[in-house]
């Protein structure tokens, strides 16, 4: 037996090791791009990389907001990405919970197929249909205008998919005592059953956020000014066209993760919490 | 309120009821119509309606820029396709990559869910850890490991220490197949962590009790491990699984990166970067739609098969 233990106890510690090597390594990148953002690019390119760097230069910063020729371009699509992400989470959000409140709790000739209809466009990758869709979106007139960024987001199947699982379960004597109560159908989607699923919600806006502010595909297709360009396209722009200084590169990219960091930092737990595995499952 | 209602009921004979109840039941159909119509209008145009466009534009022969109506030309892009030595290029980077980061994910990220929910402690902190990188946007992250790949970066410092061949080369971003590899490097460090916490969450969701009869009945960790973990896990297996490819087969943002900013095209020319060069660049939307098509019919076969796969003995636990 107290063998037995001492093999455990080593194996404790083995998988401790391994477990906090592999968070080490994971972490890496994210501190150089920390660390390198204060550093002048001659000490970045120095080997071995001086992890503490004797100058700081915040600098960095500052040329990074200013971009290569000060127009304070930067700023402009700092915003472009805010406003549209933002926006994005919010339809989504109103969109997939009316719509996964009508799914969930009325019976209605038809449900199950239009269910199974919207359950369908999961399996439609983004990248398969861009092409129709940006055909779409030139034939409306909506090239290079936020409505065209934001019109094809405006919910998704996964999203219904989620708000529909999460109500399943709202009990319906809440629903008919407000019904007698003589509460309108929409009065009661939007002051009963709405302020109920806080957690799917909030949920429901960090992913649509995170994916939304990640986008680049989309953007490269529809914007061409820049004016109108998102955070993901300057970036890219930045890169293809400035061989610029390394330090700056990397103060921009620590400027783009701010929002990400502030979503996680604050609301860690519906990132980590078993909230997004339990309503893919479902 | 409630005596309203009781007294209501009272005056009402049983037919009158069953009426009132009918009427009630009709009312609420409507509403359920009303609130899953805007969604449904919405999928209609911008899901259905470009699906079976991307098939029919995928049989004709449309320029970007021209204003002509396409032109029906049937299978010709497909069978251009299927000769066309840049498109098979493609498949063999999508496929090369898919298959590297497929793998190294699930395994990776089995292996840390299993690993973690072991620990007492700091079992949040290390998802926490695993997951950051995931905060960063496809194109952040690209661009440090850009500098990282740096002939006199990171990733050469690291692997001549380990190797102990100071002042080495590996030319990450040069040589075919370190190029491959760095974008598989890029894109396991950043869904590492997604996929680890849907482990962590799955491998929770087993009741403790039968770990403890596992136990009572003298089984050890690893026995635990392979007969009652992960049978037990398998549908979150196929949900990671299924997620995993899927999410290789659509990447994008780290290959236009990499490409733009100097690295060769050719070894790391997937499907998607073809598509958008395709349509954008040669304004050929016809042969885009084709490719399109042909990726999508790509992940609903896997899919599909990993269904098939893990539909086998299926085992239950209630």
């Amino acid at each position: 037996m107290s063998k037995d233990h001492q093999v455990r106890g080593v194996w404790d510690k083995l998988v401790n090791v391994f477990l906090w090597t592999f968070a080490l390594l994971v972490l890496i990148p994210l501190l150089f791009m920390f660390t390198a953002s204060t550093m002048p690019a001659t000490e970045i390119m120095k080997m071995p990389y001086p992890w503490i760097s004797k100058t700081f230069e915040w600098q960095n910063y500052w040329f990074g907001l200013c971009g290569a020729d000060g127009s304070f371009l930067f700023i402009r699509n700092i915003f472009n990405s805010l406003l549209v992400a933002t926006t994005v989470s919010i339809t989504t959000v109103l969109l997939s919970a009316l719509t996964g409140y009508g799914l969930a709790k009325f019976n209605f000739k038809g449900r199950n197929v239009v269910f199974l209809l919207m359950m369908a466009t999961m399996m439609i990758p983004f990248e398969v249909i861009m092409i129709p869709l940006y055909m779409v979106t030139m034939n409306l007139g909506l090239q290079n205008t936020y409505l065209g960024l934001i019109l094809p987001f405006l919910t998704t199947a996964f999203g219904v998919f989620m708000m529909r699982q999460s109500l399943l379960t709202f009990p319906d004597e809440i629903l008919d005592a407000a019904r007698i109560d003589g509460g309108g159908e929409i009065w009661i989607f939007s002051r009963i059953v709405l302020p109920n699923c806080g957690p799917a919600i909030t949920t429901l806006a960090i992913l649509t956020f995170r994916s939304q502010w990640d986008s680049l595909l989309w953007p490269l297709l529809v914007v061409q000014t820049e004016e109108m360009k998102t955070i993901p396209q300057y970036i890219t722009k930045y890169m293809a066209e400035t061989h610029t200084d390394e330090g700056i590169m990397m103060a921009i990219a620590v400027i783009a993760s701010i929002p990400m960091f502030i979503l996680f930092f604050t609301m860690s737990k519906y990132f980590i919490s078993s909230n997004l595995y339990s309503s893919v499952k479902g | 309120m409630k005596p309203v209602a009781s007294g209501e009921r009272s005056i009402l004979s049983p037919d009158e009821r069953k009426q009132k109840k009918w009427s009630m039941e009709r009312k609420k159909a409507r509403w359920g119509w009303i609130f899953v119509t805007p969604a449904l209008l919405f999928f209609a145009v911008f899901s259905f309606y470009p699906i079976f466009n991307a098939f029919y534009m995928s049989l004709t022969k449309k320029n970007l820029l021209s204003l002509k109506p396409p032109e029906l030309i049937w299978f010709k892009n497909y069978a251009y396709l299927f000769k066309s030595p840049d498109f098979w290029n493609s498949m063999k980077a999508t496929g090369l990559f898919t298959l590297g980061t497929f793998f190294l994910l699930v395994v990776f990220s089995l292996t840390l869910g299993a690993l973690i929910i072991t620990r007492k402690r700091c079992k949040r902190l290390l998802q926490m850890v695993f997951y950051s990188p995931a905060l960063l946007s496809s194109v952040v992250a690209a661009l440090i490991w850009l500098l990282i790949f740096d002939p006199r970066g990171l990733a050469n410092q690291f692997l001549n220490f380990l190797a102990q061949t100071p002042g080495t080369d590996h030319n990450w971003l040069a040589s075919a197949n370190m190029l491959r590899l760095s974008t598989i490097i890029v894109y396991f460090w950043k869904y590492i962590g997604y996929f680890t916490i849907i482990f962590v969450a799955g491998m929770g969701s087993i009741p403790k009790s039968i770990h403890e009869a596992a136990e009572i009945d003298g089984a050890s960790r690893w026995q635990d491990f392979w007969l009652i973990v992960l049978p037990l896990i398998k549908p979150t297996t196929l949900l990671v699984s299924v997620m995993a490819l899927i999410q290789c087969l659509k990447t994008f943002s780290t290959q236009y990166l990499f490409t733009t900013s100097g690295a060769p095209t050719k070894p790391i020319n997937v499907i998607t970067l073809n598509i958008y060069n395709t349509a954008i660049r040669d304004h050929n939307i016809g042969r885009a739609s084709a490719m399109s098509v042909i990726l999508f019919l790509i992940m609903i076969v896997l899919s599909w098969m990993q269904f098939k796969v893990s539909k086998e003995d299926t085992v239950t636990y209630m």
